[in-house]
């Protein structure tokens, strides 16, 4: 109906600009993954599939850095959402006194720069010096005062818990704007019927807010496989290489000159957030259907 | 409000806006120049910048120092040289392979040969800085005058009647004597990415010693890395000295910058640094007496040769950048007579610059030891293809120490950069 007001041609500048900026690179930079394009030579030759065999080759780490990505990603997801729905729950219904305080302390970690949080957690989780195993051994826990960011079955895991500190805070306020549309009366309603607080946690409130939750996971499903500056300001994808994630090796290889194997790791980054996105809408068209 | 008063008024604003534009396009003309210096971290001592703010005094001329941390310098210079963004001084490590692959001097920097310095730099020391007869840096380090050898207290050894180690066994037994003491050995500050790699690459003589011509041969793509008992002897004793808790607890975590800290702490007896290390303890901890700490060569795979290198930190000019003259003349300070002397006296480890008529500073012992008539240049300024993946070797070493890889696995992964590397240089070696 709208439409219908206006010529089709009032869509030519927005079509264009997209085109041009987000369309072309993309398809231009999948069509320069096929060749060899690096900064050590000014030809650019067609290689096929050249890229993407040495990317799967045996020799080669390239598929565990796909899957510390994957673990990074499924891991913060499960955390950040498990803990921002605790805490807009508890700031919804659980806490009377000082909730805004408590809401600006939860988001503050989200506005500091990721270098800071990185640099600070850096100190903080030392093995020797961090104040983390210090008030650990302090506390006769020497047990726990592990090697944070230099074990490398741990690193990643250290990783990911700076991360979702940081963003818990960022969730946890689109949780809680969801948790305050849902109207009173369902939960008047279920208190009669005799819901406890998980019944209706279960019933009413996690229902009522999948559409809050569906975008929660969308941002971070993309967030998370495309992760890059708190793994790089951390640990460089260290101890050796057991930090390594996808968006390292992409700079790696664009910093090395290696423009064709950047891109070829790039596309393949690309596929993956086109499978993860097409399921995540999927389940969003479902969850809106069945409303 | 009449017709002529607000008349007046648009043509007041309108003269005033006019005004204001002139008068900053003025002021713009009147700015400054300053110059950005990108650096990793260790590379820009005090002394050069205080030698900047005298410079800044007498030309007007500033710099910036951007100082990069060393783990993450290669990658973020990389990225800014290719993508055009390069400061208008960059920091390199010389040598002419990481001249054409790191930074392709000939279309990223500017010629320096016509430049009134350039004839007094050391010729070895220049060598490392030309790319097909053209000077491209210019390498304001103590090269060749300073090795990286493993600094001792004497006073920890002689409290423990540790002699000091001619093979890799005596250092083994040192270790083992001193953990059985309570005491940390050796400090080996694994965490900035590029140290511990110095153990294998500096040890370039010894391989050469047991296998005369092995650098020829590899740069001829005529030998491997993989496969070399040295190297792999060499390899297996520096897991072994990771493994026996002689680097400390917290090896991967410590950082080069704490080495006088804790050095100066009497809790530690041994770290690898340069033979002028005991200056820049003097220099930190004023308490501290020089002579209290001596030198020994790394002794894996029984190493006893000198390590010498010619090649080392150096300044680029970028060549994309717009203010080559100010930099040129920024050089040229540096290079005068007395500012080198103000730098090689404040500089607490310097024992001396690559440039003719520089006098050198050496304490006798340490002269005497830097006379050992056995020597050589080290690996990565030797064989070509291994500076340019230096960061990669420590990732390497980092992954054996923790038992992601094996010694036979880091040098095989040498090899496989090498060849990615030569072919991308097109080497008719590996054609």
């Amino acid at each position: 109906m709208f439409l219908r007001h206006y010529p089709i041609y009032f869509l030519v500048p927005a079509v264009v600009l997209y085109f041009v900026f987000f369309i072309l690179p993309s398809l231009l930079g999948i069509g320069y993954s096929f060749t060899d394009w690096s900064t050590y030579s000014d030809q650019v030759n067609f290689v096929g599939l050249d890229n993407f065999v040495h990317i799967f080759s045996p020799g080669e780490n390239y598929l565990a850095y796909i899957g510390n990505t994957l673990i990074f990603t499924v891991v913060t997801i499960a955390l950040k959402t498990v803990i921002g729905l605790g805490l807009a729950v508890l700031l919804s219904e659980g806490v009377r006194r000082f909730s805004h305080l408590y809401r600006l302390a939860i988001y503050l970690p989200a506005v500091l720069p990721t270098l800071v949080v990185a640099l600070i957690f850096r100190s903080i989780l030392h093995p020797a010096t961090g104040v983390l195993n210090r008030l650990l051994r302090a506390i006769g826990l020497d047990a726990l005062a592990l090697q944070w960011l230099t074990d490398p079955h741990i690193a990643l895991f250290s990783v990911i818990g700076v991360d979702t500190w940081k963003g818990v805070g960022y969730i946890t306020v689109i949780l809680l704007a969801g948790l305050q549309t849902i109207p009173r009366d369902y939960y008047e309603a279920a208190e009669i019927d005799g819901a406890g607080f998980w019944a209706r946690l279960r019933f009413v409130t996690i229902p009522m807010l999948m559409p809050a939750l569906v975008v929660v996971t969308v941002l971070n499903v993309l967030y998370g496989l495309r992760v890059f500056d708190i793994v790089y300001a951390m640990t460089n994808g260290g101890p050796g290489y057991a930090t390594e994630v996808i968006s390292t090796e992409i700079f790696k290889a664009f910093s090395q000159g290696q423009y064709g194997l950047g891109t070829a790791l790039s596309t393949i980054m690309f596929a993956v957030l086109l499978v993860a996105g097409y399921f995540v809408i999927r389940l969003l068209e479902r969850t809106s259907s069945q409303e | 409000m009449s017709m002529t008063r607000r008349k007046a008024l648009v043509s007041a604003a309108l003269a005033s806006v006019a005004f204001g534009a002139l008068s900053a396009g003025a002021g713009l003309a009147e700015d400054k120049v300053t110059l950005t210096y990108l650096a990793s971290q260790g590379w820009v001592y005090d002394a050069e910048q205080q030698l900047g703010k005298k410079f800044e005094e007498q030309t007007g001329i500033a710099i910036d120092y951007q100082i990069v941390p060393a783990d993450q310098y290669f990658n973020l210079l990389r990225t800014k040289l290719n993508s055009g963004e390069a400061p208008d001084i960059f920091g390199g490590q010389s040598g002419v392979t990481d001249l054409k692959l790191q930074y392709n001097v000939e279309k990223n920097a500017v010629d320096l040969s016509g430049e009134p310095w350039a004839s007094k730099l050391d010729p070895l020391v220049a060598a490392q800085s030309t790319v097909n007869g053209k000077l491209y840096g210019m390498t304001y380090w103590d090269t060749v005058g300073n090795s990286w050898v493993i600094n001792y207290n004497k006073k920890i050894f002689a409290d423990n009647g540790i002699a000091v180690p001619t093979d890799f066994k005596g250092l083994k037994a040192a270790c083992e004597t001193l953990l059985a003491k309570g005491i940390q050995p050796m400090l080996e500050p694994i965490a900035d990415g590029w140290h511990h790699v110095l153990w294998f690459a500096e040890l370039g003589p010894r391989y050469e010693e047991a296998t005369p011509g092995l650098a020829d041969q590899l740069n001829a793509n005529k030998a491997t890395f993989a496969g070399n008992a040295t190297m792999l002897t060499a390899l297996t004793e520096l897991k072994d000295l990771y493994d026996s808790g002689c680097w400390g607890k917290t090896a991967l975590a410590d950082t080069f910058a704490d080495r006088t800290k804790v050095m100066a702490s009497g809790q530690v007896a041994m770290v690898v640094a340069a033979s002028g290390f005991g200056a820049e303890l003097k220099n930190d901890y004023p308490d501290i007496n020089p002579a209290d700490y001596g030198v020994f060569l790394m002794p894996l795979a029984d190493n006893q040769v000198l390590n010498l290198n010619p090649a080392g930190p150096t300044m680029f000019i970028s060549s994309a950048s717009p203010h080559v003259a100010e930099a040129k003349k920024y050089f040229e300070f540096l290079t005068e007579p007395d500012n080198m002397k103000f730098f090689v006296d404040n500089v607490p480890n310097a024992t001396g610059l690559p440039f003719a008529g520089v006098a050198k500073k050496l304490p006798p012992e340490i002269e005497q030891f830097m006379a050992n008539p056995k020597r050589g240049t080290v690996y990565q300024t030797a064989v070509n293809y291994v500076n340019p993946q230096w960061m990669d070797i420590g990732k390497d070493l980092t992954a054996m120490f923790t038992g992601a890889m094996k010694p036979e696995d880091v040098l095989a992964s040498i090899d496989k950069r090498r060849a990615e590397l030569a072919k991308a240089a097109k080497d008719p070696a590996w054609q």
